[in-house]
């Protein structure tokens, strides 16, 4: 067994790329010379083959790895139902759009509306797990049905807006209107946050289940999960009181 | 066969296939791990009076536990799979809701059959109820007035072996029972098993049916009463006036042979006569623990 397909960016991108076809349907299986043939949308020269972009090495065995300056990077990952793509840097925006199961792993930061639902849509991710280990742009997660978002860094405005169900945790800050118009679903917030105000506090306590969810973040990924997070209190906010008010917010608190 | 001078008779004990599951019991702290244990394992002796067999398999460490938090792993077994999940919903949904601090898992995750019991107990939520799916399992959320009960959806279930047992055949009461603490004593550690009787001992040991009684299904084993020595065929030496009996249920027939094993080789104390197993001829359950098979093995 390798381990797995290396994509490293031969030269660096001057226009952004659209990358939502790599990673769609099933991929696990091909070979690194079928998935070279699949199609990057560049923003002015159109359709180009992944493998022009990208030198492939390896095969995919389930697992891929992009390397290189990856900013200008878009929808990466779009889509993806199995297998593990990690990130070696920051990607553009809609990374993880719409992602049904596997991993994106990102290193850096992500751009907006990661593992969010495509323009247009209500529904988001419906599976598999987004970890970006750097900062988010604005409305990750957002109109997510299912499945976790995991943000190392702070969060941009409106993440989980309008949530379906599923998870995003957000280590660092959270911008504002985290959790807006969700329906249900949970926030975790382990930094500052502040709720919107169609959000209500319900009380102070101590969620057994975010010792799974964050016993695993810590375990699984290598993310910075304290003593304090374990063990500590939570404020919960009940919302989005304009939806049906079954999310929640969980706000760390030091009390 | 004679270990320690205490004779090993040529004999087996005759077990049933039953229907196990494993279950994690997880608290605050191990005062409440330990009140929803007993709560649970409670009136759990034998399927003929109380639906179901259950004990405390081990204690768990915070390490070993889902959430990190101390915790006990308990064998619960009835005699068919929807039996098993009736049960598992009965007595978590009254023994380990109702307590302080606990949350409940599976303890089998690696079994194939898989029974609902948070998707039952949710309901307890009257639609407030939350769902966590949480590396591809999934929990419920169930608001109680102290904060939230955790449940998995859904436990394992393996088709185990109840009713390995022995017999302890003593000089006198205080003999047997030394013996049958020691066991017991010994037979807590093996991994596996659990003895669903009180203290793991049994001093009413059943024959099938009654002579009097066409409807029950168990009565006194006559034969092995010292008191009616004299009034019934008695399957006791002279020199016997007490005898206790082991009872072992396990996940498999090997960790039954292993306790067994265990138990008997500490019940071979000074004042102890024989040891000797119940069966039923061979013909009822399908697992034979033949003890001196066993015994060689040791």
């Amino acid at each position: 067994m390798s381990g797995g397909l290396v994509a490293r960016l031969r030269t660096p991108l001057r226009q952004r790329a659209d990358l939502s076809e790599v990673l769609a349907g099933s991929w696990t299986a091909l070979s690194a010379a079928e998935l070279a043939r699949r199609p990057v949308h560049l923003e002015r020269d159109g359709a180009t083959p992944l493998g022009e972009i990208f030198e492939l090495n390896g095969e995919p065995e389930g697992r891929m790895r992009f390397v290189g300056d990856l900013e200008l990077i878009d929808r990466l990952a779009a889509g993806l139902n199995e297998g593990e793509v990690t990130v070696e840097g920051s990607l553009g925006s809609e990374a993880g759009l719409a992602l049904a199961g596997g991993t994106l792993d990102i290193q850096g930061d992500a751009g907006p509306r990661a593992g969010a639902a495509p323009l247009g849509f209500k529904r988001g991710m419906t599976g598999g797990e987004l970890i970006v280990r750097g900062a988010a742009g604005a409305e990750a997660g957002a109109g997510m049905r299912r499945g976790l978002v995991v943000v190392g860094g702070r969060a941009g405005d409106r993440a989980g807006l309008g949530m379906i169900a599923g998870n995003v945790v957000v280590f660092g800050s959270a911008g504002a209107d985290a959790g807006l118009w969700s329906k249900r679903g949970s926030v975790v917030a382990l930094g500052a946050i502040t709720p919107p105000p169609t959000y209500s506090y319900a009380c102070t306590y101590q969620p057994v289940h975010l010792r799974l969810l964050l016993t695993r973040l810590g375990g699984r990924y290598g993310l910075p999960v304290r003593p304090r997070h374990l063990n500590g209190f939570y404020r919960r906010y009940s919302g989005d009181m304009a939806e049906l008010g079954k999310g929640e917010i969980l706000a760390w608190t030091a009390k | 066969m004679k270990i320690r001078g205490v004779f090993i008779e040529d004999t087996f004990a005759e077990a049933f296939t039953m229907r196990v599951a494993r279950i994690v019991i997880t608290a605050r702290s191990n005062r409440w791990v330990r009140a929803a244990a007993l709560k649970l394992t409670g009136f759990a002796t034998s399927v003929i009076g109380c639906k179901v067999e259950a004990g405390i398999e081990r204690a768990l460490s915070a390490r070993e536990t889902p959430d990190g938090r101390p915790g006990t792993s308990i064998l619960l077994m009835t005699m068919g799979k929807d039996d098993l999940a009736k049960r598992l919903v009965e007595r978590i949904g009254q023994t380990v809701l109702t307590c302080p601090t606990t949350a409940c898992f599976d303890g089998l995750p690696d079994a194939t059959d898989r029974v609902g019991v948070g998707s039952a107990l949710r309901f307890f939520g009257d639609g407030f109820q939350m769902s966590k799916v949480i590396a591809g399992v999934r929990y419920w959320r169930i608001p109680v007035m102290e904060g939230e009960f955790l449940v998995q959806e859904k436990f394992g279930t393996l088709k185990g072996v109840g009713g390995g047992n022995f017999l302890i055949l003593a000089r006198s009461p205080d003999a047997a029972l030394g013996a049958a603490e020691a066991a017991a004593d010994a037979m807590a550690a093996q991994p596996g098993t659990i003895l669903p009787f009180p203290g793991g001992v049994v001093r009413s040991g059943s024959k099938v049916g009654s002579r009097r009684i066409k409807s029950m299904i168990a009565s006194t084993n006559d034969a092995y009463c010292p008191t009616l020595r004299a009034v019934t065929k008695s399957a006791l030496p002279d020199s016997v006036n007490s005898v206790l009996e082991i009872v072992v249920n396990g996940v498999d027939a090997p960790s039954i042979a292993s306790s067994m094993r265990a138990g008997i080789h500490a019940a071979c104390h000074d004042g102890v006569v024989a040891i000797s197993a119940g069966n039923y001829g061979g013909k009822l359950g399908p697992h034979h623990f033949h003890l001196r098979q066993i015994m060689a093995g040791a």
